[in-house]
């Protein structure tokens, strides 16, 4: 270790109340290096970066240790040295950018504050030279940018300027805080490679705090591994991948690999392959698909009086027991299709043929009846549970559509049921939502969804907002209920991972139409379109550093 | 149907919440505070003829304008009734009409807010309009306008209050709904088949209560407030009938000759008895939410 080191932690221990919430932690960051600190959600990844910071929130105390900066420890320095070594020394970056900008000022005018605060410029010299830091961190236009205000910009725009801004006063470290969730994946990319890119140009040490591994082996040189407050293991990435010495770290990086078992078209029985389709062969004629979209419109009518075209005239087929993928990035409209289908919003044009029956067209009363054989298992854990509602209460409701279970007996053995078709425990029965954690959460979710026993089911992001672990437990779920209940599903991603492992067939969406469609393993070899080789190049897979080794090495 | 509305159909009826209670008042003692008074008005209520010392509408020539004293523990007014005995009695009536007014505002104002926010098409926003119109004419004056037009009896109070009372309860409910039919547990009810009765009922209603429930204290303070104010300026409830703002009405004149007991007490029984709700209403919002740690 020859390189200076900006920032450490020696025995870092922090508490709330009597609850240690960081344990001993010995963290150290170096110039020009970038680490990648990596634990599932409650791990404390989020409190030591404020700890760094000397920013602990409200009830949190420092009961061990310290941190050091330039050899002196934080907790011996005075409030204004505080100060420049936030900021001055040390940047943070948060997530959600556009909540980190002040919604009243525009974007060029917040930077240049920062510029004149810290560089003591000129109005006209730091607004000059904020449109240059805009142009550094890839803002395309950025006279004209440096004039919108923060609800104009799209999510990846903003984070870039929050890097702007965080860049600005000359940081030696840059800490950025699960600084690109819920950016859509091309997104995601580019930003890191942004912020990566800049850090290493200026020789700054950088700390990415996120619970993505694929993030971690695209661009950090080391990973320290974080659970229940402590750092379990802390090593070279290279050295990680190859092998975790701790089972935590095998577990993770295990989660993380999930998807690599890419469907086969026949399955030969090995347990890690998809149900057939259908009775036949998959490659002879499909009979009667179950459900067939022709030439689906929905259009929105946008604020301005124009109208905005959500899903443009899309045609799509699922056989029955055959998993459609319907991918896409945040506002091409593949949420907006997965609700046309359930019959959430009403379709402007085309047809939706279900089972041989139109139903996109049907008065809501006489699709009711269909209800019971179509579901959708909504996006968001929490928020798609009435959250005064009782598990059992949420997983009979949709028994009402059900006329062969009636009496609450059969209510609930059904319930018991599908609590065990989603391997939740019976306790949970009695409990309310916010009692669960988000992946049960998810569960109760699905299991209300196939309380009917549909015959197809949409997923909406399935797998969103998860910690790596319970993904990868809920993709494994979804896979052994298709088997066992013989589902067809449509499901609606942005998460090719998960993709690659549950669909047999894709359909790419761009601006409300689908630019192509194809079986998983054709999509993923060899991509037709463009922008599905732009969605393929922004998945930050694991092995890909492996191969780059490699490809040192010779 | 019916069968699908028996299981826990509320959350906070279960034993376990008197005990709960119990133990959130402990950390609480603001509250414990409030409940205590309201307690005490409740047992005036009961036990007026028990508690007091006098009849309340019984004037006295010879014994007008007497300070405290044994005989008459809070003195006596101009017509030398017993303040005390007549405070007492003047719960009855003050919590009488306030309470009913809320009640009726809220069992009339809730559904309103409800359907209002739900569906929207020209007769909601014929209702708001009608809301807006009850609303923008000051508190006082409204009551004042419908008092006089139903003529000085109780219920006519009680009424003009319910009348102000409903478009607030209906605002917040209709707020509350405004958000809440957009949430993705409502399109998971729809796709469960729910009704728009069950969904208005079972899924909205229980979520948009709670800020419902915090308005009925904050209102029935407010109604004590306007009740007492609108018979201090002669509008409201008429003498004899032992009423708080009636008696601080009347002892007003005699506040400048040192003759403060006429109105200071009744006035302090006012301040209490409002901030008695205040207090449980500030409680309430914290107890009724379910996501509070047990």
């Amino acid at each position: 270790m020859s390189k200076k080191v900006l920032l450490e932690t020696r025995d870092l221990s922090v508490a709330f109340g009597d609850k240690l919430a960081l344990d001993r932690v010995n963290i150290a960051l170096a110039e020009n290096e970038v680490v990648g600190i990596v634990g599932e959600t409650g791990a404390g990844k989020s409190l030591l970066a404020r700890s760094l910071i000397g920013l602990l929130p409200p009830g949190a105390e420092r009961t061990n240790g310290d941190v050091w900066s330039d050899g002196r420890a934080l907790s011996t320095m005075s409030p204004a040295e505080l100060r420049n070594l936030r900021g001055g020394v040390v940047s943070l970056i948060g997530t959600n950018a556009k909540a980190l900008l002040d919604p009243v000022q525009p974007v060029g005018e917040q930077v240049a504050t920062v510029l004149r605060s810290h560089r003591r410029l000129s109005h006209r010299a730091a607004r000059q030279a904020a449109v240059k830091l805009f142009r550094q961190v890839g803002i395309t236009d950025p006279e004209s940018r440096a004039t919108a205000y923060p609800h104009q910009l799209s999510g990846g725009m903003a984070q870039r300027i929050v890097i702007a801004m965080a860049l600005v006063a000359g940081p030696k470290v840059v800490l950025a805080d699960d600084a690109t969730l819920g950016l859509d994946a091309t997104i995601q990319v580019q930003v890191l490679d942004l912020l990566v890119e800049r850090c290493r140009t200026e020789g700054l040490g950088t700390l990415i705090i996120t619970h993505d591994l694929g993030i971690v082996s695209q661009y950090c040189d080391r990973v320290a591994i974080m659970k229940g407050g402590q750092i379990v293991e802390q090593n070279d990435v290279s050295a990680f991948l190859a092998g975790p010495q701790t089972s935590y770290g095998q577990e993770l990086l295990k989660a993380a690999k999930v998807r690599p078992t890419l469907i086969k078209g026949d399955g030969d029985g090995d347990g890690e392959t998809l149900p057939k389709v259908g009775d036949g062969t998959r490659t002879g004629p499909k009979s009667s698909p179950l459900l067939q979209i022709r030439d689906m419109v929905k259009h929105f009518r946008g604020r301005d009086g124009g109208v905005v075209k959500a899903v443009d005239e899309i045609s799509i087929e699922i056989g029955r027991g055959e998993t459609l993928a319907l991918v896409g990035e945040s506002g091409s409209g593949k949420t907006t299709a997965g609700q046309c289908i359930v019959r959430l919003l009403d379709i402007n044009c085309g047809e939706i043929v279900f089972d041989g029956k139109e139903i996109g067209n049907l008065p809501a009363s006489e699709f009711r009846a269909m209800r019971k054989r179509i579901q959708m298992v909504f996006q968001e854990p929490y928020v798609a549970l009435n959250p005064r509602w009782r598990v059992e209460d949420l997983i009979s409701e949709p028994l009402s559509l059900d006329e062969t279970v009636r009496s609450a007996a059969d209510r609930r053995s059904r319930v018991l049921e599908m609590l065990e078709a989603v391997r939740l425990p019976k306790t949970l029965a009695k409990v309310f939502p916010h009692e669960l954690t988000a992946g049960e959460q998810k569960r109760v979710g699905m299991a209300r969804a196939l309380a009917t026993r549909p015959d197809f089911v949409v997923f909406d992001e399935p797998t969103t907002a998860l910690d790596i672990r319970v993904r990868a437990q809920i993709i494994d779920l979804i896979r052994t209920l298709q088997r066992e209940m013989g589902l067809s599903a449509l499901f609606i991603t942005h998460d090719l991972n998960s993709v690659r492992s549950l669909a047999h067939r894709v359909a790419v969406m761009r601006y409300g139409k689908i630019v192509e469609t194809g079986d998983t393993s054709t999509i993923f070899e060899r991509p037709g379109h463009d922008y599905t080789r732009m969605l393929l190049d922004a998945e930050l897979p694991i092995e890909r550093v492996a191969e780059k080794d490699l490809m040192g090495a010779i | 149907m019916s069968a699908t509305m028996t299981p826990a159909e509320t959350p906070h009826t279960d034993l376990s919440a008197t005990s709960d209670l119990g133990r959130f008042l402990v950390r609480r003692p603001a509250a414990l505070i409030g409940l205590t008074l309201l307690v005490l008005q409740i047992l005036a209520i009961i036990f007026a003829p028990v508690l007091s010392t006098h009849d309340p509408m019984q004037a006295n020539a010879l014994r007008s304008l007497q300070p405290p004293s044994w005989e008459n523990w809070l003195g006596t007014d101009v017509s030398g009734m017993d303040i005390y005995s007549r405070i007492i009695y003047a719960t009855r009536i003050n919590l009488l009409i306030s309470v009913t007014a809320v009640g009726a505002a809220f069992i009339v104002g809730v559904p309103i807010g409800l359907l209002v926010g739900y569906y929207r098409g020209w007769a909601s926003n014929l209702t708001m309009r009608v809301f807006d119109f009850v609303q923008s004419f000051p508190v006082f004056v409204m009551g004042m306008a419908l008092v006089s037009v139903m003529g000085q009896e109780i219920w006519n109070v009680a009424i003009a209050l319910g009348v102000l009372f409903t478009p607030v309860f209906a605002r917040l409910i209709r707020a509350e709904t405004l958000s809440l039919r957009e949430r993705s547990f409502i399109a998971a009810a729809k796709c469960s088949g729910a009704t728009d009765i069950k969904i208005l009922f079972r899924h909205i209603l229980p979520n948009a209560l709670s800020p419902a429930i915090v308005q009925i204290s904050i209102s029935i303070g407010m109604a004590i407030l306007l009740t007492a104010g609108l018979s201090f300026i002669g509008a409201g409830v008429r003498m004899p009938t032992p009423e708080w703002g009636l008696m601080v009405s009347t002892g007003s004149q005699q506040m400048i000759l040192g003759i403060w007991w006429v109105s200071f007490f009744p006035g302090l029984a006012i301040i209490l008895s409002v901030l008695s709700f205040a207090l449980i209403a500030d409680a309430a919002r914290d107890f009724i939410d379910p996501r509070r740690a047990r």
